[in-house]
Order: C-alpha cells, then sequence, then structure tokens
C-alpha cells in the first residue's frame, strides 16, 4: 500500500511551507494547490485521501470548491479539513454546512492540525 | 360682502360640530342664505366693538322694546277704562230720561186720580213727581249737546204751563166744582200733558241714541286695543328672535372657522389660516390664531430640516461605522495569516520538528511564543470588538468545566507571574456542577481580568477565586496592584478606558479587555463589579449564571 496523500489548498506560502515541514517526517505524501479552481482540478485528478482546505483563496473560495467537490460522486467522499483565518461566528456552521469534515479556526496549532489529519485517515 | 356671496351660493359656512346638525342646524342655514338676514350677520360681525358690548347692546334693545310694549298696554287699558265710564255714563243718562218720562206719566195718573179720589194725599203726589221729573231733567240737562238742551227748556216752559193748569185743577178740586176741574183738565191739562210727553220721549231717544253711539265706539275701540297690543307683542317678539339670531351667528360662525382651522392644525396641516370678517375679540382670537399657525409652520419647517439633516448625519455615521467595522474584521484576518505562520513555525521549533533546539535558544524561543500568543490575543479582542459593534458577537453554548476555566487562565498566564515574582493561586469550590455557556469565552474574560492584575501589580499576590452563589458562578480575581481611584471605578468598563494616560504609557494596554469582558459577561446574562482601594489592590468579580438559558436559535454549539 503506497502513503496516504494529503492535499493542501492554500495561497500563503509561509503557510504552506509549516504543512510541508510538519508532514516531511510523516507518512504522507503532500500535494500542494495554491487556489481554490486548482485544488479541485487537483482533487479530481490526485483522488488524495484527504484535503486541508483554506477558506480565504483567490479564484475560488474553499467552502465554493468544498461544494463542488462534495457535488461530484468521485471526490465527494474524500475527508475535507476546512481552515480559516476568518473566525466569525457561524464561519464553522457554514464549513460544516458546505460539507467540511472538520474545521480549524488559523492560527492552528500544528500539532492540532496533524492530530486532525491523523484523526481523518489514520497513520499509514 | 363676500359673506353674503358664500351664503347665497349655499355653500356650508363652517363646518358645525357633528352633534349640532339637525332641524334646528338646517334652518338656521336656510335663514343664512336669506340676504337681509346673512347681510345683519355680516353688519354686526363687523362692528367694531367689543362681545360684551354687542351682547349688552342685543339684551338691553330687548328689555327696552319689552318696556314699551307695557306702556303702551298701561296707555291702551287707560283708554279702554274712560270708554267704560262714558258707557256707564250715557246709560245714566238713558235710566234718567226714562225716568222724567215715568214721572210725567206717574203726574198725568195722579192728576186723573185726583178729579176721581180729591184728596189732598194725591195732589201733594202729583207736586212730588213734578219734582221728580224737574230733578231728572236736571240730571239730563247736565252735560247734554245744545239741541237737546232747547227741548228741554221748551219741556220746563210746557211744564210750568201744566202745572199751572194742575195748580188751577186742585183749586176747582178744592172747591168741589169737579165738573169745571174736568172741563178744564180735558180742554187745557190734558193737551199739555200731550205736548210735554212728546218732548219727553224726544229726549229719551236722543239719550237712547246717543248710547247706541258710545256702544259702537267702545267696541270699536276695544277692537283696535286687541290689535295693537297683539302687534306690539309679536313685534317684540319678532325682534327679540331677530337680535338673538343675529348676535348668535355673528359669534357662532368665526367659532365655525376656528373649529375648522383648529382641526385642519390638529392634523398638521401648518400653511391653513382662519379668515374672519369679526372686528372684536373673535377677530382678534382669528388673528392670533394666524400668527400661532405662521410660526408653528415656520417650527415645523425648521425641525424637518434639522431632522433631514440628522437622519444624512445617522447614515453618514451608520456607513462610516460599519467601514470602521469592516475594516477592523478584514485587518485582523490579514493579520492572523502571518500570526499562523509566527506561530505555527515556533511550536514545531519548539517540538524539534527541525531537530534538536540547542538549550541557549530555547528560553528567547519561548519568549517568541509568548509574545506572538500575547499579540494573537490583542488581534482577537480587535476582531471581538469589531464583532460587538458590528452587533454579531454571539456565543457558542455548551457545557463546560469551571475548574478548566480557571486552569486554563492560570495555565497561560504562569509564565508572567513567575516572571513579575508575583504569589499566584487559584482556588475552586470543588465539586461544583458541569457549567453550561460560551467556556471559550469565559475563559477568555477570565485570562482577562487576570492579565490585567498581573500587568498592574508589581509586587504581592495575584488570586483567583470561583464559587457558586445560588444559581451563578461567581469569577473574582484580587491583586495588590495600584487600584483604582473611586470616581473613575464607573468608568473602567467602557471602551479604551483606562484610569489615566499615564497608566498607559507605565503599563500598555489598549483598554479594550475590560469592555470586551463586560460584553461576553452580560451577553451570559450576567454582571461585572469591581472594589478597589487605590494603593492597596482590587477585585474585580463576574458572575454568570450556572447553566444558561437557551436563546430561541442564532447559537450554535462547537
Amino acid at each position: 500500500m503506497s502513503q496516504k496523500r494529503v492535499l493542501l489548498v492554500e495561497d500563503n506560502e509561509f503557510n504552506r511551507k509549516i504543512v510541508r515541514n510538519l508532514l516531511a517526517k510523516q507518512p504522507y505524501e503532500l500535494l500542494e494547490a495554491h487556489d481554490g479552481e486548482a485544488g479541485v482540478a487537483a482533487a479530481r485528478r490526485d483522488r488524495p485521501d484527504v484535503i486541508v482546505m483554506d477558506v480565504q483563496l483567490p479564484k475560488l473560495s474553499g467552502l465554493d470548491a468544498t461544494r463542488a467537490l462534495r457535488a461530484e460522486p468521485e471526490t465527494a467522499n474524500i475527508p475535507i479539513i476546512v481552515v480559516t483565518s476568518f473566525a466569525l461566528s457561524g464561519d464553522q456552521k457554514k464549513a460544516m454546512d458546505a460539507g467540511a469534515s472538520a474545521y480549524l479556526a488559523k492560527p492552528y496549532s500544528p500539532r492540532q492540525l496533524l492530530e486532525t489529519i491523523r484523526k481523518m485517515i489514520g497513520d499509514a | 360682502m363676500s359673506r353674503h356671496d358664500a351664503a347665497g351660493s349655499g355653500e356650508p359656512v363652517g363646518a358645525p360640530p357633528a352633534a349640532a346638525s339637525g332641524l334646528s342646524e338646517r334652518t338656521a342655514r336656510v335663514l343664512l342664505a336669506h340676504w337681509p338676514l346673512g347681510g345683519l350677520v355680516h353688519a354686526v360681525a363687523r362692528m367694531r366693538s367689543s362681545v360684551h358690548f354687542k351682547l349688552l347692546a342685543a339684551f338691553l334693545l330687548i328689555a327696552f322694546v319689552v318696556a314699551l310694549v307695557g306702556l303702551i298696554s298701561l296707555e291702551i287699558m287707560s283708554r279702554m277704562s274712560a270708554q267704560s265710564e262714558a258707557m256707564h255714563r250715557a246709560h245714566q243718562r238713558v235710566t234718567s230720561a226714562q225716568d222724567a218720562q215715568h214721572a210725567l206719566a206717574m203726574q198725568m195718573n195722579y192728576t186723573a186720580m185726583a178729579l176721581i179720589l180729591r184728596d189732598e194725599a194725591t195732589i201733594a203726589s202729583i207736586l212730588r213727581e213734578n219734582n221728580r221729573l224737574n230733578a231728572m231733567l236736571a240730571e239730563v240737562e247736565d252735560a247734554a249737546p245744545p239741541e237737546e238742551r232747547e227741548i228741554i227748556q221748551r219741556i220746563r216752559g210746557a211744564q210750568s204751563d201744566v202745572m199751572a193748569t194742575v195748580a188751577d185743577v186742585a183749586n176747582l178740586v178744592r172747591d168741589g166744582k169737579i165738573d169745571q176741574a174736568m172741563n178744564l183738565q180735558l180742554k187745557s191739562g190734558f193737551p199739555l200733558f200731550q205736548q210735554v210727553e212728546g218732548l219727553v220721549e224726544q229726549v229719551v231717544r236722543i239719550e237712547e241714541r246717543n248710547m247706541a253711539r258710545q256702544r259702537n265706539a267702545t267696541a270699536l275701540a276695544n277692537r283696535h286695543a286687541i290689535y295693537l297690543m297683539g302687534g306690539l307683542v309679536i313685534a317684540a317678539l319678532l325682534l327679540a328672535l331677530l337680535l338673538g339670531f343675529v348676535t348668535s351667528w355673528s359669534f357662532i360662525l368665526p367659532v365655525r372657522q376656528a373649529h375648522t382651522f383648529l382641526s385642519r392644525v390638529a392634523k398638521g396641516d401648518f400653511s391653513t389660516t382662519v379668515t374672519v370678517d369679526n372686528r372684536d375679540e373673535f377677530g382678534e382670537l382669528a388673528a392670533q390664531m394666524n400668527r400661532m399657525s405662521a410660526e408653528l409652520s415656520r417650527l415645523y419647517e425648521e425641525q424637518r430640516a434639522a431632522a433631514r439633516q440628522l437622519e444624512m448625519l445617522n447614515t453618514q455615521l451608520a456607513r462610516a461605522s460599519q467601514a470602521k467595522s469592516e475594516f477592523l474584521a478584514n485587518m485582523s484576518h490579514e493579520l492572523r495569516t502571518p500570526m499562523n505562520a509566527i506561530l505555527g513555525f515556533t511550536e514545531m521549533i519548539l517540538d524539534d520538528i527541525y531537530g534538536t533546539v540547542p538549550p541557549q535558544l530555547r528560553d528567547p524561543i519561548e519568549d517568541v511564543r509568548t509574545c506572538g500568543q500575547q499579540l494573537l490575543r490583542l488581534i482577537n479582542d480587535v476582531l471581538d470588538l469589531s464583532k460587538i459593534e458590528a452587533g454579531r458577537m454571539e456565543l457558542s453554548l455548551t457545557d463546560y468545566s469551571v475548574q478548566e476555566v480557571v486552569e486554563t487562565a492560570r495555565t497561560s498566564l504562569r509564565a508572567l507571574a513567575e516572571e513579575k515574582g508575583l504569589d499566584f493561586t487559584a482556588e475552586v469550590e470543588p465539586d461544583l456542577p458541569v457549567a453550561y455557556g460560551d467556556g471559550k469565552r469565559i475563559t477568555q474574560c477570565l485570562t482577562n481580568l487576570v492579565g490585567n492584575a498581573l500587568k498592574f501589580t508589581k509586587r504581592g499576590r495575584v488570586s483567583i477565586k470561583a464559587c457558586l452563589a445560588g444559581d451563578r458562578v461567581v469569577y473574582s480575581v484580587a491583586d495588590t496592584g495600584i487600584g483604582i481611584p473611586a470616581d473613575q471605578l464607573d468608568q473602567i468598563f467602557g471602551e479604551f478606558r483606562q484610569v489615566d494616560a499615564s497608566i498607559s504609557r507605565e503599563f500598555g494596554g489598549t483598554g479594550l479587555g475590560l469592555s470586551i469582558t463586560k460584553t461576553f459577561v452580560e451577553l451570559h446574562g450576567g454582571t461585572i463589579w469591581v472594589e478597589s482601594e487605590p494603593g492597596l489592590g482590587s477585585t474585580f468579580h463576574f458572575a454568570v449564571p450556572l447553566r444558561v438559558a437557551e436563546p430561541t436559535g442564532a447559537t450554535e454549539a462547537v
């Protein structure tokens, strides 16, 4: 069995680097996308095991991207962890309504993110 | 003359109050529409004198007419009394004339009886009747017209001849010469009697005619008196009605106009004016009302302009406030993105993700993390404030542990207390039941208070306490810091408030924490208060319900 694959959809290079560094020593393969459209395309193409989706993204917002993926049978069952830095009341509900499997508010602790990913797909 | 035209064309003359309409109202309308009455009302209204004078004049005029009618009645009554007196006198004269006739007849009768009875007593009776005749004639002669007087003179003359003959007859009877006496009587006495009788008869007729004339005159006079009296009474009545009508309507019309005017003003029509012909108090009143209306209109316009300006200002302010809230929310977002990276990298370094951290670097990196978290709290405060201002702050209600709240607050600030060398304790009432509310926000409140306490205390102690009081949890944070002056106690919960500017220079801080804490406590339905002694320290308390009542909708569980 090959490594589990994590798709990170995030526009900020530093935040991508955190996840890259965080997963470097983990048994996961990291795929990256810089905007919502690229994220959806990557998910269709590569069928990752879990998606970490930022909400504030260029081109297509994380919530719309999540909805789009949930609407297609091939991608409907991929767990999606939605991350937002716009922590207004109701954001969590919006994320869950869009089809998120989990929700994290920025700034999140990398440890916390790792735990959430593990919870979704297991170690290997 | 506009009043006439309006009245003449049948337009309503001022709207009457609803209750006043009816038969009398319709009658008044018809009367007013009739030229002379409408004109009179108009003329009275335009009279340049006071209402008091007009009323007094009308009443005095009516009283004068009534008095006049009374006087004329008295005069007529006295004239009627004189008429009946004259009638009585005429009747008396007829009676006297008839008595004279009777006396003459009796005299004749006694003369004839004297020829049969031949005694002195009968002769004396003749004389007595002669005297009665003379007395009656004297009565009739008094105040008699000349031709009647002449007849009476002729009666007297004939009567004296009769009496001379009677005296001769009487003497012949006394002498026993009855045949001669009878002969004298028949030849001379009787024709003389007949002559006198005819004359007396004439007098009686004259008097009877006079009486009949007098009766007719009296009847005519009575009839005239009745007509005159009736006419006067009717005229007085009509005059009183006319004066009453004209006077009252000269007052009612302006009152109606005023009523219509005031109704319009009451409905907010300040441009209306009232036109009244009266040159009395009513005219004055109408002028005052017009001035009032103009003033009201001016004030209304001013007020409306002010309201428009205020509304515009309000819209601008609301827009500015909205822009500010949006700016703050966006700024918070933009700040949190790099914060995520800073704290994330720091945490991973400390977690040895990049290899073991050299011991001499661990301390400064931990400082970076502490400061980063402090900065994050500040950013969170700003975001919270923008949400509170935008009215979008809501609680996420869930079960939470009071013990955990106190522990989290203590853990996150223990390092700071240790660094300042302060005694830092926490005490929670044992066996507290599970609480229900927004645990994260309660933790934020307690952390704010403890952070403040640590900040403003240079030496001594900061202690946290949590206990149950009835159905409320009371959190208390006591310090031995600089304290707050009594006159500032009720202000410190306002936004951006610190005791004074030098405080913020010395201790730092934005003054946001207490305002946000108060908002969260109140969103929970709780209260916050402070006791303080400058120089000795402060104790902040807040009490929230152990289990917050579930509001309908608009919340979500975490």
